[in-house]
């Protein structure tokens, strides 16, 4: 049960400053998701919870407690690295024992705790065997058991799905959600794949360059977009991001025009909008945004994905999966206007109409 | 043209050479040991026979009684083997702990490169140059003619060597397996003992070898701080054997052979862990 707070906190590497200002408060059994690309000071972020890493300024609280010079064995918090980080040279079973070892639990209740765990993440029958000898989702599970065998007060989680295929990965992450759901302890979890933020998040931080661009949950970073970044960060195929200018609520670029945004005027604009927010028309209606030809036809299976020139680039719809259309082919494109997001170039912020 | 025969015996010739080669190297590298190992069984006769004799002589353990019953012969081997053992012990202790932290911890700037550089240093010089000022040391602390000088003496060379070589290890192990233990509630001490060294056992185990056989074998300073029986090394002792008026051939070569046996049959037992102590680093230095 601990709330985990950031308070002006900075982490320079040299010259290089990984983090910057950084305030974020994650509440009491929460699952928080950093999310950002590679490089954004996300991980970083996480280990100076773990205390792998000094913050350069700035305060970290776990409840009430500033731990900034707590060494890393008082803040009683479990991690599962990217990488797994387990005891190549000790069995699975002292591999999750290991941090009831160092504590010095009494042999039955090690014994007894140990089963426990290893029965809900499916090892007992590997408890003897060595790491080398186990596939990489059950390397995953012992990483997750040795979280889990202690009730820590913060779990931080790496990157713990990235090296594991595409099933396997779909799988663990409703494990994951089912297991913080039941064990309440506080989450905080590292990722630059923005599905599994979406679909694991209380809360969702998206960082970019050190800082965060924008922090809510999933639906509002998703449907709320609040930065040119996190419109183009978020959702898979991306955004629609389409330079061109307002003028009086009008978007206009090469071949496309799109109203309805007030009375706005932006000399250096953005528009956004989602694949799913695009509609196929024919060519000849009154009321189409753009007409454009076909670029490329791509079927998901449940629906399908269409890509128009525009311009020097393309713009990405999602059809119906029985989408007919051919390459080269000319299609009309009429865009959801109450769905449009517009975007100051100069400042990458959005602005409201 | 060149055709499928003429590379075919192109091969063969290139093999060939290089077979030769190996020939060449090995019997460079066997003749010595072959023609201790012999002599250390001829009588005196023999020893000098022109032309040699190769196989055909009667064996005797005439030498190997006159160096281990007549001379103390098997006191200096004790010593060696004292002195030898305790100079890798101490030099691993020290040195582990030393290259785990050039390896781990943070330094501002450049000094990890700079401290590693200076621990290096120190083997730069030729051990000679440190001799006199070694025997002035030892003197004053009253420490010549004991085992104990020759030890921190040893230890004073193979530490430079052993710290590297742990640095090294220690560098190809991934630090999140250390942080891993330290988030789950250990100490960096207990990262250290329980997770980096049970991993760094292979390095240590050629790290030993190394030092055990530098040890064994080092000559110079053994010579210049022992002088008496109870401290003298199995080098010095042989050498002690060529005397002012007759060089005691029979003798040399049987304690010459029993010296350098321990050495040989260690060295194909661990070869592995030789050639990977001797490679690591090609890689990533």
């Amino acid at each position: 049960m601990a709330s985990v707070t950031f308070r002006d906190v900075v982490k320079k590497f040299g010259s290089f400053t990984a983090v910057h200002d950084f305030n974020l408060e994650i509440r009491d059994k929460e699952f928080l998701v950093l999310l950002g690309p590679s490089g954004c000071g996300k991980t970083t972020t996480m280990r100076m919870v773990a205390g792998l890493e000094e913050a350069t300024s700035g305060d970290i609280y776990i409840d009430a407690d500033r731990i900034n010079d707590v060494l890393p064995k008082y803040r009683d918090v479990a991690m599962v690295f990217q990488s797994y980080a387990l005891y190549p040279h000790l069995s699975v079973e002292d591999n999750i024992g290991y941090p009831l070892k160092i504590r010095k639990v009494p042999p039955e209740e090690y014994k007894r705790r140990i089963t426990e765990v290893a029965r809900r993440v499916e090892l007992d029958t590997m408890l003897k065997r060595l790491p080398k000898e186990l596939s990489g989702g059950q390397r995953q599970r012992v990483a997750l058991a040795r979280a889990i065998v202690r009730t820590p007060r913060v779990f931080l989680m790496d990157e713990p799905l990235s090296n594991l295929d595409a099933k396997l990965r779909t799988q663990m992450r409703a494990e994951l959600k089912h297991l913080q759901h039941e064990l309440q302890v506080t989450t905080i979890y590292v990722t630059h794949d923005q599905i599994e933020a979406m679909t694991l998040a209380h809360r969702v931080a998206v960082m970019n360059r050190g800082v965060i661009e924008q922090l809510g949950t999933p639906r509002e970073i998703y449907n709320d977009p609040r930065t040119l970044f996190v419109a183009g960060f978020i959702g898979s195929p991306a955004m629609n991001l389409i330079p061109g200018e307002v003028k009086d609520g009008v978007f206009a670029s090469a071949g496309l025009r799109v109203g309805g945004a007030g009375h706005v005027s932006i000399p250096r604009a953005v528009l956004g909008v989602r694949p799913e927010d695009v509609h196929v028309a024919n060519a000849e209606d009154q009321d189409v945004n753009l007409v454009a030809p076909i670029y490329s036809v791509e079927l998901t299976g449940e629906n399908t994905l269409v890509s128009l020139q525009l311009g020097g680039r393309l713009m990405t719809l999602r059809a119906d999966k029985n989408f007919a259309g051919q390459i080269d082919q000319r299609v009309g494109v009429k865009i959801e206007t109450d769905r449009i997001f517009l975007f100051d170039a100069e400042t990458e912020r959005r602005v409201d109409f | 043209m060149a055709t499928r025969a003429w590379h075919r015996t192109r091969e063969a010739i290139f093999r060939m050479l290089a077979y030769a080669v190996m020939a060449i190297a090995l019997f460079i590298t066997t003749f010595p040991v072959y023609w201790l190992a012999t002599n250390s069984f001829k009588l005196d006769i023999d020893i000098f026979a022109v032309p040699p004799v190769w196989f055909e002589f009667s064996p005797t353990l005439k030498h190997y009684e006159a160096a281990f019953i007549g001379q103390p012969f098997l006191i200096y081997a004790l010593n060696s083997l004292i002195i030898a053992v305790a100079t890798t012990i101490v030099s691993l202790i020290f040195g582990t702990m030393a290259g785990y932290a050039l390896a781990r911890f943070h330094y501002p700037g450049r000094w990890r490169y700079q401290i590693s550089f200076w621990i290096l240093s120190t083997r730069m010089m030729p051990p000679i140059v440190t001799i006199i000022p070694l025997f002035i040391f030892f003197n004053f602390f009253n420490l010549l003619n004991t085992r104990l000088a020759v030890v921190v003496a040893y230890t004073a060379f193979n530490l430079p060597f052993v710290t590297w070589m742990m640095k090294s290890y220690f560098q190809d192990l991934p630090p999140e397996l250390e942080e891993a233990a330290m988030v789950d509630g250990d100490t960096r001490w207990g990262a250290f003992v329980r997770v980096a060294l049970p991993l760094a056992r292979p390095g240590i185990v050629a790290t030993a070898i190394f030092s055990l056989i530098l040890a064994w074998n080092e000559f110079l300073l053994a010579l210049i701080l022992t002088q008496t029986d109870r401290s003298m090394t199995l080098p010095v002792g042989i050498s002690g054997r060529v005397t002012q008026y007759t060089t005691h051939w029979g003798e040399i070569s049987a304690a010459g052979f029993l010296a350098s046996l321990p050495i040989i049959i260690f060295a194909l037992i661990v070869q592995r862990h030789l050639v990977r102590g001797m490679s690591f680093g090609a890689v990533k230095g």
